[in-house]
């Protein structure tokens, strides 16, 4: 960090500081928010982020730091600049001081100035580099006296190389071409799998979500969006039309409906449903998070900061701000719950698109005084900012022309920023750490030259692909990432590259590699998004009765892309290894290191079931340890390593011993899971078969819910219960209900062992309360129209016993008379599993899944290295 | 192995920017002790925004003007959210009274809260300028109305680390059904690394999620596994150099204490059958009485900041579930009698001088009887009102039977010692031992707080011991 490179300054003085690398981060961070670009909070007329002003007024004096005011401002010990916050230490004094003796010369900030391609450096180990990558990297170790790392086994950098291109281990064809490196790297490229692992690293950018967000969080059909993203990798789409594809594909000449699909990235914009909300608060809102997001994931700029005053430190004035809102403030969405305009790509599937609004309605913009929608000021015109280069020559002032400006070959930063973004997935870190900040408070490149090489090279063909391959054929990708105590000391966190990366997967691939190690995950690409396993209660929605109903067969097994994203309650297992929800644009995830992890990898089922197939599977095999290892670290194990993993079978198996059933367990893992494949009806709803109930529809008095209660003298009838004004066909009322409240009583008999998981399908527009064996089981706090399924609370599950059951219901009439009110309710269990005492092949076999799910939590396992 | 965990550690206290990838999170939380008055806070959120003048802010010129069409000015160039049109005023139709010896005025739902006048500060004057429910809620406990801010929980244990290091230093509980309108990023860490973000206990059913072993497994043989996988890692260790994989192989550890304090301390059913009594708890149940009372047992065994979400409180009177009379009164009865219960039993323990609470919605009640859709329902109630609501503190460092703050005769407007959400913020994380205005994290080029880049929020000394 900035320490590092100060002290290494600190070190080597024959030198002036270097402006770019020393001296304009800490004016910029100690000094331009008072004396920056923004003239609001302008202190004294003294701007730093620019010298004329200065060097006329004797605060700066060219080459005479002692008669600088300056300097004796910082050094004042009464009244120092600045006045909050720590002192500049003796080491930035210093520096100030030099740099102003040498000249003071200033360049403009770093990443705004073109892309020049430089030369490649000469190096001493010339027989290290494989291509120019290695000799701007071998260039700065041999600055700092450092060599290079072996290069890694060819197992291990297999691994490597598979998890980071695809995010998976690598697939059969893939292995086929191990012995050669460079034709497994492209076999890897060629894989379907390389789209889907980078277009989750896209969709974190895109804040992509199957939810609307906010209060009621309602579903939106958006994955036609996230299925382009997939191909377009998978396509190898240049990055330059895939920039203009999804900011305004339907302003180019006659765009095709997957061109249209495209326009989904700034869809993903959250809409607000909560009653009462206004709509153009939320739509300003959504204007205001693209621009924010445009310009972090294109530009590394933050824009965002710009709504409400000029920027403190970086060039975009306040009233720019509104000026680039100009271009997004054409499109047609407007907030609506409905997510219009939709694009209808068939009978039941539509998506959310751009469409820009007719030119007899064009919105006017204003510059919102203070950043508050409520008090709009002067008109604007769409314009990109004053301190980059103007839009191309033949490209019109709108979406289109602007989208084409970020991916022009004068735009000093799109190209930086993306290969930067790429480099960082690959090799650990940024070569400019702050990813989504180029700006003057982000962190200098550590290596600007090959920066600059690569966007250079990036900027001739927008190629993905290309690029990718190029960073994992360097030496320096491919190095052994052991790292030595002396190493360690001098470069913690490997910013030099004398070693390679090693960092923990992300979530989707904590979850795909077992997944795939099992044999379990499902190659389906594409599609709705899936419902995998997922606790209970998780979803608790205000005002939104959607429930997350476990999906079907290998539904279950998709990639982790795929699970359905709710932004309000995101899928617990990805959050809790940093994944994001959507909400926000996401530029890089944090990694950490929390306990919850620990608990989600040991005990979330999905890692149980991946452990249960590797048992299955590793007990066939003659030595079940070694294949354990083969299939999830692809390589064999030492001999103590071996020895440790037999050791925990066998003592596993002397614990089973003594506890036979949950061997039993063990290996029926999946079934006993998915309660839901073991549903059974046990009372029939109207939509199955009527079935008849007792029913009352006056009060049958005290202890009509008890079990004992004698209900022979109601009458009997099935469902539908109900009344309505006007008859109604879909829903034909069976047995006559039109008082306030209904009573209903059933008996059922039930064997032991006892199901488990009961719900009711229920048909209702009434409140109910739901009574077992007169134990009060359940109560709905929604009223909507159609059939829902209630699970029962727990007494209610407990409620239940061999033999006779009764269940009682009284459903009471809600609101004011309208138009009627209809009652249909059924009961559905999960019949227990069937288990066996095990034989002593299943005692071997449960301790195998305990052993598969503990390799699957090793360090080595989670981590890519 | 200690001098490379010394280095980082040293890269993270540099407060430099980023480079937090890889850090090592267990010393990070075990930051030195600070001198804050509170040890722990718990923070009790009324989601949907209690209506103060059922409660807390007695109105008598409220109650001459029922019925009668609200005037112009208090109409003009205002934004509602579902009042259209002139809406009638509503005066309430409960009894206020003067209770203790601070003579503070409170309705006739709150008995048992009532009686614990003298031990609270109660701010009348709270106002804020959201009257949405999700954007109101986000600005109170993250410091902004929109997406992507870290929640008041995880500054704190960002800031000041947690004592128990067996239990998460930020749990959160919710009742009433629903999880509250701004949903999980209200506890969530955003920038700050996610080992700060709230964790969501559960009061039946596994308290955490994954917390249990899985079917089959026993504690016995997870230890087994746990032992196993501390061999194979420091092999790895060996090979490899790195230090995550220590850090790494703490968390498990971290994690298989957690399976047994987590349950140990969410289980209600030890306590006292007085204890029940007088929270009015049933174990096994979900409820805000019973979330009370595991809040005290929490910040018993060293949790930090605890959080409780209790949905239900959007009185808009459109039928007899969301009204002032039918629906309010149970749901007032309950938490009465668990909020005088959490303060007695925490004065009782002797942990009411270290402990925060904190009552309250995301803002106030208008002093309008709503009428949805521009016409007078049969049922009562108000609709939101950003200009004037009612809070209450007590514990820590906060003077006992304080009554700060005025709104004008009728509650609409503050006329007196007005209160934001940021000082609110402000005057927690002081109470806590953090510096608000210097607790930060570079983010997007800014030193992100929780109070916001202005320094306007105020510590409210006038509140403070």
């Amino acid at each position: 960090m900035r320490t590092f490179w100060l002290a290494l300054a600190a070190t080597a003085m024959a030198q002036p500081p270097d402006f770019q690398r020393d001296i304009r981060p800490l004016l910029a961070k100690r000094c331009l928010a008072c004396h920056g670009p923004d003239e609001h909070s302008r202190q004294a007329g003294l701007r730093l982020d620019r010298f004329d002003g200065a060097t006329k007024t004797g605060v700066i004096v060219p080459g005479q730091s002692a008669k600088s005011r300056l300097v004796a401002r910082v050094t004042n010990e009464k009244l120092p600049m600045p006045p909050t916050g720590p002192r500049l230490t003796a080491n930035e004094i210093a520096m100030l001081k030099n740099w102003i003796d040498a000249g003071a010369a200033s360049a403009n900030h770093w990443a705004y100035e073109k892309i020049k391609l430089p030369g490649v450096p000469e190096v001493k180990q010339a027989e290290w580099p494989r291509n120019p990558i290695d000799d701007f990297v071998l260039k700065t170790l041999e600055g700092q006296s450092l060599r290079p790392s072996k290069e890694a086994p060819r197992n291990t950098l297999a691994r490597r190389v598979a998890l980071d291109l695809t995010g998976l281990p690598p697939d059969a064809a893939a292995m086929a071409k191990i012995d050669n490196y460079e034709a497994y790297v492209d076999a890897l490229l060629a894989s379907p799998r390389f789209g889907e692992r980078w277009a989750k690293v896209w969709l974190d950018l895109a804040r992509y979500a199957d939810t609307q967000g906010y209060e009621k969080d309602n579903k939106r059909t958006i994955w036609p969006y996230r299925d382009w993203v997939i191909r377009a990798y998978n396509d190898n789409l240049p990055f330059d039309k895939f920039t203009i594809l999804q900011l305004a594909a339907d302003l180019t000449e006659d765009p095709s409906v997957d061109d249209l699909i495209a326009t989904g990235f700034h869809r993903n914009t959250m809409t607000n449903t909560e009653g009462g909300t206004d709509d153009e608060e939320f739509r300003d809102l959504a204007i205001r998070d693209r621009i924010a997001t445009t310009g972090q994931v294109w530009m590394g700029q933050t824009w965002g900061c710009a709504q409400c005053h000029t920027h403190k430190y970086d060039p975009l004035t306040h009233k720019e701000f509104y000026q680039l809102y100009a271009y997004f403030n054409q499109t047609a969405d407007d907030d609506h719950p409905s997510d219009r305009p939709v694009l209808k790509l068939s009978k039941d599937v539509s998506t959310l698109v751009l469409k820009e609004l007719d030119a007899y309605k064009r919105r006017t913009t204003r510059i919102y005084e203070r950043g508050n929608f409520l008090t709009p000021g002067e008109a604007v015109s769409a314009a990109t900012p004053a301190a980059f280069p103007a839009m191309p020559a033949n490209a019109q002032n709108n979406r289109l022309g602007f989208a084409q400006w970020l991916v022009s070959k004068d735009n000093p930063l799109t190209a930086r920023v993306t290969v930067n973004r790429f480099w960082s997935r690959l090799m650990g870190r940024g070569i400019v750490e702050s990813e989504e900040d180029f700006g003057t408070q982000g962190t200098a490149p550590t290596h600007p030259e090959l920066l600059d090489w690569l966007a250079a090279g990036f900027q001739k063909d927008w190629d993905v692909k290309r690029l990718l391959k190029l960073i994992v054929m360097s030496a320096a990708y491919r190095q052994d990432s052991a790292v030595t105590p002396a190493l360690l000391e001098k470069d913690p966190l490997n910013k030099l590259y004398a070693r390679g990366a090693r960092f923990r997967l992300d979530a989707e691939a904590v979850r795909d590699q077992a997944l795939a190690a099992a044999g379990l995950l499902s190659g389906k690409m594409y599609g709705p998004p899936v419902m995998p396993w997922q606790p209970d209660g998780v979803w608790l929605v205000t005002y939104n009765s959607d429930r997350w109903v476990t999906s079907q067969g290998e539904d279950r097994y998709r990639r982790a892309l795929y699970t359905f994203m709710r932004r309000s309650s995101a899928y617990p297992s990805m959050m809790n290894f940093d994944a994001p929800n959507g909400e926000t644009c996401t530029i890089r995830r944090i990694r950490t290191n929390t306990p919850l992890q620990a608990l989600t990898s040991m005990n979330d089922p999905a890692f149980m079931e991946a452990a249960q197939r590797l048992a299955e599977r590793a007990a066939k095999d003659a030595n079940p340890a070694v294949k354990l290892f083969e299939s999830v670290l692809l390589r064999q194990p030492s001999k103590a390593e071996l020895q440790r993993v037999q050791q925990l079978h066998a003592a596993t198996v002397a614990e089973l011993k003594a506890s036979p059933w949950n061997a039993a367990k063990l290996v029926k893992y999946s079934e006993v899971l998915y309660a839901e494949d073991r549903e059974s009806t046990l009372i029939p709803d109207v939509r199955t078969k009527p079935r008849e109930w007792r029913f009352k529809i006056s009060d049958p008095g005290a202890g009509w819910n008890t079990a004992e209660f004698n209900d022979s003298n109601w009458s009997a009838g099935p469902g539908y219960f109900g009344h309505f004004n006007k008859p109604n066909e879909s829903t034909p009322i069976k047995s006559a209900w039109d008082t306030d409240q209904l009573w209903l009583r059933i008996a059922i008999d039930l064997e032991a062992p006892l199901p488990s998981k009961f719900k009711m399908p229920i048909r209702t527009n009434s409140q109910f309360d739901v009574w077992v064996n007169g134990v009060h089981a359940l109560n709905n706090i929604f009223e909507r129209g159609g059939h829902f399924d209630y699970l029962l609370n727990d007494d209610g599950q407990r409620a239940f016993k061999p033999g006779r059951n009764v269940v009682a219901i009284r459903v009471t009439r809600h609101g004011a008379r309208g138009s009627g009110q209809v009652f249909d309710p059924g009961l559905v269990a999960s019949l227990p599993v069937k288990l066996n005492k095990p034989s002593r092949d299943e005692f071997s076999r449960a301790a195998w899944v305990v052993v598969a799910n503990t390799i699957l939590n090793l360090d080595e396992t989670l981590t890519r290295r | 192995m200690k001098q490379v965990l010394a280095n980082t550690r040293r890269h993270f206290l540099q407060g430099g920017s980023l480079g937090l990838a890889n850090l090592f999170l267990a010393e990070a939380q075990q930051k030195p002790a600070r001198a804050g008055k509170a040890k722990s806070i718990i923070y009790l959120h009324m989601a949907g925004a209690p209506s103060q003048l059922e409660l807390f802010d007695y109105k008598p010129e409220l109650v001459k003007y029922n019925g009668k069409p609200c005037p112009d000015e208090l109409l003009k160039g205002k934004r509602f959210a579902f009042i259209k049109g002139v809406p009638n005023m509503l005066g309430t139709p409960y009894k206020f009274a003067r209770q203790g010896q601070s003579g503070a005025m409170m309705s006739e739902l709150l008995p048992r809260f009532s009686k614990l006048a003298d031990e609270v500060t109660i701010v009348r004057s709270m106002s804020t300028d959201q009257f949405n429910h999700a954007p109101a809620q986000l600005f109170m406990h993250t410091g902004n109305s929109r997406f992507g801010f870290a929640s008041m929980g995880a500054w704190v244990t960002y800031g000041l680390g947690t004592e128990n290091q067996d239990l998460p230093g930020f749990v959160v509980l919710t009742s009433g059904g629903n999880n509250p309108d701004g949903g999980k990023s209200l506890w969530g860490s955003a920038f700050l690394p996610s080992v700060y973000q709230g964790v969501h206990c559960r009061s039946h059913g596994e308290p955490v999620l994954f917390l249990s072993d899985p079917e089959g497994v026993t504690r016995s043989m997870r230890r087994k596994t746990l032992d196993a996988m501390k061999d194979l890692n420091a092999m790895e260790r060996e090979r490899s150099g790195d230090p995550e994989t220590d850090a790494r192989m703490s968390q498990y550890e971290l994690a298989y204490k957690m399976q047994i304090s987590v349950p140990k301390v969410m289980d209600i059913s030890k306590e006292s059958s007085e204890t029940h009594t007088l929270y009015g708890t049933q174990p096994g149940k979900t409820s805000f009485a019973n979330n009370c009372l595991l809040a005290r047992r929490l910040v018993e065994n060293g949790v930090r900041f605890v959080q409780l979400y209790d949905w239900g409180w959007d009185h808009h009177g459109t039928s007899k579930r969301d009204d002032i009379e039918f629906a309010l009164k149970p749901h007032i009865a309950e938490c009465d009698q668990a909020i005088a219960a959490l303060l007695t039993d925490l004065k009782q323990r002797g942990l009411l001088d270290q402990t925060l609470v904190v009552w309250g919605g995301e803002f106030g009640r208008t002093p309008m009887r709503e009428n949805r859709g521009g016409t007078e329902g049969a049922f009562r109630g108000r609709d939101h009102h950003p200009y004037a609501f009612t809070i209450w503190m007590a514990g820590a460092g906060v003077k006992k039977g304080l009554n700060y703050g005025e709104t004008d005769d009728i509650g609409y407007y503050v006329v007196k010692d007005k209160m934001t959400p940021r000082d609110l913020q402000s005057t927690i994380l002081h109470l806590a031992g953090a510096d608000p205005y210097t607790l930060h994290y570079p983010y997007l080029g800014l030193n992100q707080r929780l109070i916001g880049p202005t320094d306007e929020g105020r510590i409210m000394k006038d509140l403070l011991i």
